[in-house]
């Protein structure tokens, strides 16, 4: 009898020590947004890196689409019962997370947004939010589609009997990036375009701005759904406006839909139909970048979504170990034809 | 000729106004659209109809035959974009030459449409159900095998060009409208003039009598999913050729277009009659008002709003008929 006693407490203690030393190596859960763009694959590896050099136990999770806000939601439940060190969370919608989050504040886990991260969070549960500023990253487009001398030539020209047009393509009016984007763009430009004409903003309810006698119109188009038919249908709107000067696209699948709209956006090239409209796009991925290298696009904004996996992770492994965080910028950057293979913006833009 | 008769009489020919109602819609909305849109009615966007209609037509092509047997295929959207996902993978993961990639996608089609056939006709599941949850497994399919990668096909100014050349463009000539017209020959040639064809209008009819009769009813069922997920398969290349992009998780709802097309089109839900040339038209329909609302400028959920009011008219439409059509059987 007290043999098996022995046992049994050199068994327990045996198992206690197992756990303390399992215990030791910190555990951070990451649930992501998406995992289907080369977009989220660039994150990962980000989050990987990141989790390898400062020696963490790293759980990543994204949804095989960005609507499946229920897969998401599952995922975060599943992994709040691990107790993580700290969580990095880019949410599909922050009203499904709720419970979640407070839960998060209750146990006392830090909560790291990223990319577009947890966007009306109740208050105390995001530490802070490694993300590309979508505003700032989009005026960067309208700065440079205005550097341009014929765009310039056109708006100046403009009158408000033959009004030129200016146009955004969004996927959506919900999600925290894309809408960033949107206003980002729509204020830059009414900005600086002011210079050349008085600017109307049409469209969208939630951007337009009426003006008297306008000469330059920027219209905001958003698709009836992300899918890509419906945005290759909205881009088809929009390449319908008479006076169409310029084009911006605000994401990777408001891209996919003009280029499927322009054969490939081909059709922006010499001898197409659309030559000499300007089209600044947004991200990457193989078909964007053709059309860059081309030439069909003027250029196009990229997030550095390898630094975004990176400094939420960091940023996740700061706040467990209790050290204060706060908000990052990871950048933006423009590129063209001419800048596309440099090494520095080739590791940005992903295939 | 007795009273009866001449009642008889005008009923059949009030069925064939019917008949005309679908192609007089869409003349219709094409005059609407080209009077009070912007720029709508050009060749360029006609060539862009043309170009949406090249997936969505293939699937109702294929769907056809099923809903004429009296079945569904609510899998086709799914099936359609794992197909070409699937192409996509063996083209960019799995090193295959693009043309033997392309020669996979149908056949990944038609082995997902036999096993809806065997689920409904061997399992007895009701259609419903059996590709309700075909529509899941698919998705699933698709992105366990592409590893939730989106699959990107050539575009043009790369190398593999030919692939946009053949299926989707030459300069300005809509080379995908060459299979849409090719795939509706064939299917309205199979569907008319086959013992298949009869075979399956008569099991969509009554599939009692017709199994009573000697006809190896499981047989032409499963047959005709097959057909179905064939076509659902090479929509996947035309669909891959429009778009470039196949992404997983998605392809469901497209099926929704796909199927509003059919009924929209005249083919009864109930089964035992339909046309390939209705489907056609119902396919324009389609393509048509998407189109058309965008050229007037509308916000997009309102497109969307309206294609929701044009497929619930067209089955309130498909009841009127199935009325008339019994009103005269009573009477002889």
């Amino acid at each position: 009898m007290k043999r098996l006693l022995a046992l049994v407490l050199v068994l327990t203690l045996a198992l206690g020590v197992t756990a303390a030393l399992a215990q030791e190596k910190m555990y951070i859960s990451v649930i992501s947004k998406g995992e289907q763009h080369a977009f989220w694959q660039a994150v990962r590896m980000g989050c990987e890196d990141a989790a390898n050099e400062l020696g963490v136990d790293m759980f990543y999770y994204g949804p095989p689409s960005e609507a499946d806000i229920v897969l998401q939601v599952e995922a975060l439940k599943a992994e709040m019962a691990k107790n993580p060190a700290a969580l990095a969370l880019a949410a599909l919608s922050t009203d499904a997370v709720m419970t979640e989050l407070q839960e998060a504040i209750e146990k006392g886990i830090p909560v790291i947004g990223f990319d577009s991260g947890v966007p009306n969070a109740p208050e105390g549960a995001i530490y802070a939010t490694a993300s590309t500023n979508n505003q700032n990253a989009a005026a960067l487009a309208a700065e440079k589609l205005l550097e341009d001398e014929g765009l310039k030539a056109k708006l100046t020209a403009a009158t408000p009997e033959a009004p030129v047009v200016v146009a955004v393509l969004s996927q959506d009016a919900t999600s925290e990036s894309v809408t960033g984007r949107t206003t980002g763009f729509v204020n830059k430009f009414v900005e600086l375009a002011g210079e050349y004409g008085v600017v109307e903003v049409q469209g969208h309810t939630s951007w337009a701005m009426a003006a008297e006698k306008p000469a330059i119109i920027l219209h905001v188009e958003i698709g009836a759904s992300p899918r890509i038919d419906d945005m290759t249908n909205a881009a088809n709107a929009v390449l319908n406006k008479n006076n169409l000067a310029a084009i911006f696209c605000s994401n990777e699948g408001a891209v996919a839909g003009m280029l499927a709209a322009t054969a490939d956006g081909s059709e922006f090239g010499e001898g197409g139909r659309f030559n000499g409209i300007l089209v600044a796009g947004f991200d990457a991925g193989a078909p964007q970048k053709n059309a860059v290298k081309n030439g069909w696009f003027v250029g196009s904004v990229t997030q550095d979504p390898y630094r975004i996996g990176y400094l939420a992770v960091e940023l996740a492994v700061k706040a467990a170990n209790g050290e204060a965080v706060e908000d990052v910028d990871t950048g933006a950057q423009w590129y063209t034809k001419d800048n596309i293979d440099e090494p520095n913006i080739a590791l940005l833009v992903y295939d | 000729m007795s009273v009866q008769g001449v009642a008889q009489a005008q009923n059949v020919r009030k069925l064939d106004y019917q008949k005309l109602l679908a192609p007089a819609v869409l003349v219709v909305m094409y005059a609407f659209f080209a009077i009070f849109g912007n720029n709508f009615f050009s060749s360029y966007t006609l060539k862009t109809i043309l170009e949406s209609a090249y997936y969505t037509g293939l699937m109702s092509f294929g769907i056809t035959f099923v809903i004429i047997t009296g079945g569904i295929d609510l899998s086709i959207g799914t099936n359609m974009m794992c197909s070409a996902i699937i192409g996509g993978v063996a083209f960019s993961m799995w090193g295959w030459p693009l043309w033997l990639a392309l020669c996979l996608v149908p056949l990944v089609g038609v082995m997902f449409g036999v096993l809806n056939g065997i689920l409904v006709a061997k399992a007895k599941l009701p259609p419903f159900i059996a590709t309700l949850g075909m529509m899941l497994v698919t998705q699933g399919f698709g992105s366990i095998v592409s590893r939730v990668q989106t699959q990107r096909y050539p575009t043009i100014g790369t190398e593999n060009e030919w692939f946009k050349t053949v299926f989707y463009r030459t300069g300005n000539f809509p080379t995908g409208a060459l299979y849409l017209l090719t795939a509706f020959l064939i299917a309205a040639f199979v569907l008319n003039k086959t013992r298949f064809g009869r075979y399956v209008y008569a099991i969509g009819s009554n599939e009692e009598a017709t199994r009573l009769s000697g006809v190896k009813v499981d047989k032409f069922k499963i047959l005709a999913y097959a057909v179905c997920g064939l076509f659902a398969g090479i929509g996947g290349i035309l669909y891959a050729a429009t778009y470039t992009t196949a992404i997983p998780g998605t392809g469901n709802g497209l099926e929704t277009y796909a199927i509003a097309a059919v009924i929209i089109g005249g083919t009864s839900m109930a089964g035992g009659s339909g046309t390939m040339v209705g489907t056609l038209i119902g396919i324009f329909i389609m393509a048509v008002l998407k189109a058309g609302l965008a050229s007037l400028g509308l916000q997009a959920h309102w497109q969307t709003f309206f294609t929701g009011i044009v497929v619930i008219g067209a089955v309130l439409m498909d009841n009127v008929r199935v009325r008339a059509a019994q009103k005269v059987k009573v009477k002889t």
